[in-house]
């Protein structure tokens, strides 16, 4: 610990809180800490620093006993983690312990969480794509939900700010639905994937396949090494190649000098001062102790991840906000959306067994959105769109399991590679609907006394509609591809699954229909900023990390210019 | 290094069916004094394998080590034995599953045995090489198939395959990811440095470990 500042009892009052320490709480950190503000940084489990607290992050399989499963014991605390298929020994201690933190599925909604230090930006799939305003206007076009307050216009500079302290590689296209990053070198496609690449372009005029977009540094960058390929990255990476808080914003926001962070700190809710009319701290209990605290600040960023920052949020009522902090619009806990995915198709390839690769590439191939992105595009069947990821590669001994043989020659065999193989998987926009929402459950308490989340979200016919085009078109240009052995799937998954979730405090114009303006700021309540997924207005098909990244630099940067003006 | 091929004593398949009948004539001969009895079979089943199971009984350790046995034998490189697969299926038994598991898997394997019976005359680790591989030639084109997985997850809706392909998954598991195995024998890339998508197979020869 000595690296960072944990004393906070020192002092119970500073410039700026920041609630949370994951992708977007690392941001707010950096950008507070570097604009001069000192800063608390809340975090509810334990620190994790990087390198030190990676205890796994070299185990070859046969290191461990169960090589890498996970036994009963440890299953226990993960149900939910579990059932989202990401969960094994190498990883347990990054997602939180399921039965210390329970939530109510009214109906199926999967929550993962992880509960220190860095949050899931230990665990992120790291996919990174910008939006367009394609998505910053889909509301407005179509009706759904209420129109984003911004536009593309408002977020491109920013997006190009965090990638570049970031480090997102990928393929420059110039595509009009999906702007370029800035870019460090795109790592390889390999022999059947360029195949592949070809074959759809070729086939299907207005779709490209490129690598994908991903926040893996391909060449060094401010003292962080290049990924070396060895795809270990949800133990946490020894070379910081990819981003996360711990490797990355931390760090930066700690050598300021301006750091300080207080691990076990679950913030119960915000102190609201009617008289000032700003939020004028927060409420904390210590996880470790049961102790409560309070902690004040000039300005609070909320990036305890979308449902936890909204669950703050409600549980912070006062005469003023009866209904939860700025639920002035009756919108707070609304609107809550996921992408559904593990919808598309796989088969085998054909010819290639001369060929191979070298290097565990922790990164597929991305199809980008083709449908509904101008009037030649349009399909009557649903709004927004969808984009694929996916991969190919050589099958191994695990395919051994199914093949009718075995025996001397049979184990032989399975010391080669094996058939090529290849498959795509859909991400489907999901409409914003007023009826997918959490609530607090007040008759349900946690370990700490407090209040749980009841969780009731479904997919509907549109995003139905969608993954039944997904599933069509995957076999479609897997057939045109000249794969074989085809199977289409669509998993009918539960919301949740893609740990996109957001939503829940939206972004918006109007005060009496959203909860946060157009730099995420609480409409009633200006010295509180939301920039973690519960912003979101609208969901896109993308993945949405980056842009919870920029807009949290964006609202950093004018928090900051704001508080200089006397503003706040 | 774990493998130590010459220190594993040489699997002594054991003459069942002449026990089985020597059992027999014991109980009909007698009123048994039972825990007299027990301990007699047990000492005599010790006997017969070269490993202490810490979950299973004798009499199924000695099913998982033939059948381990006759899907990954020994050729150039090593067997399923050599690298303690039955030893490490014993012990995912007992520190994986959890007890519902366990007990299916007991189950099944009772069946498994059982049909073995029927079609063969004796268990599974009581046949001769030929009975074992008619016997597994027929389980395989019984067996449900695993679906395709993307990410680690199956797509659509997974069908149970059964005592004998779940077995075979879990012997090429513990084989494929033991230490000599994975780095020996497979080539073994910790940190490979960089990714080459595309390059002649004869520059790697056998699969990547990891």
């Amino acid at each position: 610990m000595a690296n960072y500042n944990i004393d906070a009892k020192k002092n119970m009052t500073y410039d700026a809180i920041v609630i949370g320490s994951g992708i977007s709480g690392g941001w707010a950190a950096k950008e507070l800490c570097e604009g001069g503000l000192k800063t608390l940084v809340l975090e509810r489990g334990r620190i994790v620093e990087h390198v030190i607290d990676y205890p796994t992050m070299n185990n070859d399989p046969w290191d461990l006993e169960l090589r890498g499963a996970l036994g009963p014991e440890d299953l226990k605390k993960h149900p939910i983690g579990a059932r989202a298929g990401f969960v094994g020994a190498n990883n347990e201690h990054f997602y939180a312990n399921d039965l210390e933190n329970p939530y109510t599925e009214v109906k199926p909604f999967l929550w993962v969480r992880g509960h220190q230090m860095g949050g899931r930006s230990m665990l992120w799939g790291k996919q990174c794509y910008r939006w367009s305003d394609l998505d910053f206007a889909a509301n407005a076009t179509d009706g759904h939900g209420v129109d984003w307050p911004i536009r593309y216009k408002d977020i491109e500079e920013w997006y190009t700010y965090v990638e570049k302290f970031a480090g997102i590689s990928g393929q420059a296209l110039g595509l009009p639905q999906l702007p370029d990053s800035h870019f460090l070198p795109p790592m390889e496609l390999n022999c059947v994937e360029k195949d592949i690449k070809s074959r759809i372009e070729k086939e299907f005029p207005g779709r490209v396949m490129t690598i994908g977009r991903v926040a893996h540094l391909t060449e060094p960058l401010n003292g962080r090494g290049q990924c070396q390929f060895r795809n270990r990255c949800d133990r946490g990476c020894p070379y910081g190649a990819y981003f996360s808080s711990n490797a990355v914003t931390l760090p930066a926001a700690n050598a300021t000098g301006n750091l300080t962070i207080r691990p076990y700190s679950i913030v119960n809710s915000l102190i609201y001062d009617e008289e000032k009319g700003k939020a004028t701290g927060v409420r904390i209990i210590d996880a470790e102790t049961n102790e409560h605290m309070e902690y004040y600040a000039k300005i609070i960023f909320c990036n305890a991840s979308a449902l936890s920052t909204t669950q703050i949020l409600m549980n912070s009522t006062s005469g003023r906000f009866e209904n939860g902090l700025g639920n002035d619009s009756g919108e707070l806990g609304h609107n809550l959306m996921d992408h559904t995915y593990r919808v598309g198709a796989m088969g085998k390839i054909e010819g290639y067994e001369d060929k191979y690769y070298k290097g565990r590439r922790p990164n597929g191939i991305y199809i980008p959105r083709y449908v509904n992105i101008d009037e030649k595009t349009k399909t009557d069947k649903f709004v927004r769109g969808f984009g694929y990821q996916g991969g190919g590669g050589r099958a191994n001994w695990g395919a051994g399991a199914n093949q009718e043989d075995f025996g001397a020659d049979f184990k032989d065999g399975l010391m080669k590679p094996g058939p090529w193989e290849f498959f795509i998987t859909g991400f489907a926009e999901c409409l914003p609907y007023h009826e997918n929402q959490v609530t607090l459950d007040k008759e349900n308490v946690d370990k700490w006394g407090q209040p749980t989340l009841a969780i009731d979200c479904e997919f509907k016919e549109n995003e139905k509609a969608i993954n039944r085009q997904i599933k069509a078109d995957a076999v479609e240009m897997l057939e045109k591809a000249g794969v074989k052995d085809i199977v289409g799937f669509d998993n009918e998954h539960e919301p949740g699954y893609g740990i996109h979730e957001m939503g829940t405090a939206r972004m918006g114009r109007d005060p009496k229909t959203s909860v946060l303006n157009a730099t995420n700021q609480i409409h009633a309540v200006k010295n509180v900023f939301i920039t973690d997924g519960a912003c979101m207005t609208s969901s896109s098909c993308v993945n949405p990390s980056l842009t919870y990244m920029a807009l949290t630099a964006r609202a950093a940067n004018h928090a900051i210019s704001e508080l200089k003006k006397k503003n706040l | 290094m774990q493998f130590q091929n010459s220190k594993r004593k040489t699997y002594r398949i054991m003459d069942r069916r002449t026990a089985l009948k020597k059992t027999a004539l014991a109980a009909g001969s007698a009123a048994l004094v039972p825990s007299l009895f027990s301990l007699l079979q047990s000492c005599q089943q010790q006997a017969r394998l070269s490993w202490e199971p810490i979950f299973l009984t004798i009499d199924q350790a000695e099913l998982v080590s033939t059948l381990a046995d006759t899907l990954l034998p020994k050729t150039e490189t090593p067997g399923a034995l050599d690298m303690k697969v039955d030893m490490f299926i014993d012990m995912v038994f007992a520190k994986l599953f959890d007890k519902t598991a366990q007990d299916a898997m007991i189950a099944e394997m009772n069946e498994f045995d059982a049909l073995c019976a029927e079609k063969f005359g004796g268990k599974f680790a009581e046949l001769d090489a030929q009975d074992r591989k008619e016997f597994l030639k027929q389980q395989e084109s019984v067996s449900p198939k695993y679906n395709g997985k993307v990410w680690g997850t199956a797509v659509g809706v997974q069908e149970p395959v059964g005592f004998y392909r779940t077995f075979k998954s879990l012997a090429l598991w513990g084989y494929f990811s033991s230490e000599e195995i994975g780095k020996n024998v497979l080539n073994y890339d910790p940190i490979p440095g960089k990714y080459l998508g595309c390059i002649p197979l004869q520059d790697v020869g056998n699969s990547w470990s990891l």
